[in-house]
């Protein structure tokens, strides 16, 4: 029998590799470092172009589980597939086709097959949290650096049995037949932008920030609240192009922020009730048919301003004043805020640069670059190496899914 | 740095930006309310309405800027313009424009509320006058060129006083009525 596949990272590309290769009788390893899967699209509420939870669509519903979600019942019901959370791969070697890894696997504190979330050990100790009511595994999670004396209570009295203190890291050594990568994007905390003063206000959040503010299941129930007081934001102002396309920081266009910034302007307006939206941007990039996202966001009062902003300076603790330059007026705006939204660059993840040195493959912009960059073949990033979604750059979910899918059909091609 | 410091020094930026909340954010919806006005809020602000433009060119806002300022509530701005007044009523803008805004028809928007407002320039009113007066703008005067084609001096059966009655009665009656 064939070597399994090893796939590094659980986002929505490495997850779709792996069940498509899983369903096709393919074994696969999924080493993922958090103690969750879904990456980035774990807590995006709504996700374009479908404005529905992507794998919650018709097309899947005949696999039974719980909330129809695709995952959980794949990772439920799939045999051939092994996911490892809170592991990663320390060192791969060998090539074409016979590669050894050793794979670093966290303790297994929790026995996920036990933990029925009921929240009990969460109350004896803050070591204990859950890390989103959509964690896959379904188990909370338990940080060692955070011990407290609550700890042996919880033990004692987790009604299934679930925790063990005393589990230790363990070193697997694998040989597989082929390696996809698919460890992502990180969404840049813009820090270091001094004129957007992130980081100094509380107001100021990022893209993914908000998005976590809209996602019903988060802190705030989904109600568009200030950070500061927990107020309603009713004036909301979103600047694009926030370390991206800027020579200072990353060159490129992170590609997907024009389209989700419009996503959530849309739902602002929409179905959050608040009064002022504004959108201040260099280009609006709405590339194929999400050009609709910028005509409704027109249609629901959005005001684009096309400029840069000159100045944020704090009102108060609640407020933000902006000034902002029209370029197409040739006039300096001041706008007063509750919400102030950067549409940060979206950057390589940590640890990108290791993978990439030690396998020897190309990168373009620090992300993964095919092997073959004239041929077609874009998730082709070595010798059965693949890459798939935005571990290859910023990319919507349908095109990470897309590229997970042609990383599993060549996979499968060259076994046969 | 103390608050006397703050108040004393010069200021951070020498720049003195329009505040939006003095702004009538009312504008648009006023705009878009009326006739023609409903494509407003798909404008993208792309300029070609200014491109478009035969005359745009000695205007200081462009047909774009004009627009832009309708949606950011600048009605002060808009309503006392020469531009509204100025515009040729072509209709090249709104037939190239990629967004189906009625631009032309949006100025004619603009023209009547600025009217209602007495905000009419002063060349506008003297039209409105003559056409009151004479009830017609263009006078047909006896001159050679219509001895040359041989023409009566007068043109035959005109009368301008059945307009003259009408034009007394509609607003352009009230704006030139009210003026003197
Ligand atoms: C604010 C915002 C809104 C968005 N809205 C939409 C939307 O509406 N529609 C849409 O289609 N897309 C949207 N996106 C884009 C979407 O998030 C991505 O397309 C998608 O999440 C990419 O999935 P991925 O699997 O490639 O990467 P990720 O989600 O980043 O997953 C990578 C995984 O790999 C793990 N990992 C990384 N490095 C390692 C390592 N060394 N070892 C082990 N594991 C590792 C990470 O922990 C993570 O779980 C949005 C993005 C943002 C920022
Ligand atoms: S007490 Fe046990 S079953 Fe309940 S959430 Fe904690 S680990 Fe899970
Ligand atoms: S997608 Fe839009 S916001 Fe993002 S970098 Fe490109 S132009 Fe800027
Ligand atoms: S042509 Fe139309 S869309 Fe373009 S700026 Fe003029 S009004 Fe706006
Ligand atoms: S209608 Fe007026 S604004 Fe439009 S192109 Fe003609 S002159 Fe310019």
């Amino acid at each position: 029998m064939s070597d399994p596949v090893l796939i590094i990272g659980a986002g929505v590309a490495g997850l779709t590799a792996a069940v498509e290769l899983a369903d096709s009788g393919v074994n696969t390893i999924v080493v993922e470092k958090l103690p969750t899967v879904g990456g980035n699209a774990l807590d995006l509420y709504k996700a374009f172009p479908t404005d529905d939870c992507f794998y919650c669509f018709e097309g899947n519903r005949w696999r039974p589980g719980i909330r129809k979600c695709f995952y959980r019942s794949a990772l439920i019901d799939q045999p051939n597939m092994d996911l490892k959370i809170n592991s990663y791969v320390e060192q791969i070697t060998g090539n074409s086709g016979k590669f050894e890894a050793t794979i670093h696997v966290g303790p297994e504190y929790i026995d996920a097959k036990k933990c029925i979330m009921c929240g009990l050990c969460i109350e004896y100790s803050s070591a204990f949290s859950l890390v989103s009511p959509q964690c896959q595994p379904q188990a909370v999670t338990y940080d060692p650096d955070k011990a407290d004396e609550g700890d042996k209570k919880a033990v004692e009295e987790c009604p299934t049995k679930a925790i063990n203190l005393d589990a230790q890291p363990k070193k697997e050594t694998v040989s597989v037949s082929d390696v996809v990568i698919a460890t992502g994007y990180h969404e840049m905390k813009p820090v270091n932008v001094d004129e957007y003063s992130y980081g100094k206000h509380p107001n100021i959040v990022t893209q993914l920030e908000l998005a976590q503010i809209l996602d019903p299941i988060g802190a705030t129930d989904g109600k568009l609240l200030r950070p500061s007081d927990g107020k309603p934001a009713k004036r909301v102002m979103m600047v694009q192009c926030v370390g991206s396309r800027d020579e200072n920081y990353y060159p490129y266009c992170s590609k997907i922020c024009c389209v989700y910034a419009l996503k959530h302007a849309n739902i602002l307006t929409e179905e959050r009730d608040a009064s002022q939206v504004s959108v201040v941007y260099m280009d609006i990039r709405t590339y194929d048919s999400h050009e609709r996202y910028y005509r409704e966001a027109r249609e629901n009062g959005v005001e684009f301003v096309r400029g840069r902003v000159a100045r944020v300076e704090p009102k108060d603790e609640n407020e933000l004043d902006i000034i902002v330059y029209d370029s197409l007026l040739d006039k300096y705006l001041k706008f007063t805020v509750d919400l102030f939204v950067l549409s940060s660059a979206l950057e390589p993840p940590e640890g990108m640069d290791n993978i990439i040195d030690s396998l020897g493959l190309n990168v373009a912009s620090g992300f993964i670059a095919p092997a073959d960059l004239v041929s077609e073949n874009e998730v082709v990033a070595g010798d059965h190496i693949y890459a798939c979604g935005t571990a290859l750059g910023p990319a919507e979910v349908p095109e990470s899914v897309t590229q997970a899918r042609a990383v599993a059909s060549k996979i499968l091609q060259n076994r046969k | 740095m103390t608050e006397a410091d703050e108040k004393d020094g010069p200021p951070v930026v020498l720049v003195d930006p329009i505040d939006m909340s003095k702004l009538d954010s009312e504008f648009r919806n006023e705009i878009k309310s009326m006739p023609y006005g409903d494509e407003l809020n798909a404008c993208f602000a792309c300029s070609t309405c200014t491109a478009a433009c035969p005359i745009a060119n000695v205007w200081t806002y462009k047909p774009h800027q004009l627009i832009r300022m309708i949606i950011l509530g600048m009605r002060e701005e808009v309503l006392s313009s020469d531009e509204i007044w100025l515009c040729l009523t072509c209709f090249q803008c709104q037939e190239r424009c990629p967004q189906k805004v009625r631009v032309t028809d949006i100025f004619f928007d603009c023209k009547n509320l600025a009217a209602e407002e007495s905000k009419i320039p002063e060349t506008i009113v003297g039209l409105a006058k003559t056409l009151m007066e004479k009830g017609q703008l263009y006078e047909v005067t006896a001159d050679w060129e219509r001895e040359d084609m041989d023409l009566e001096p007068a043109v035959p059966g005109l009368s301008t006083n059945e307009f003259k009655d009408i034009i007394k009665a509609t607003r352009t009656g009230k704006i030139v009525g009210g003026e003197e």
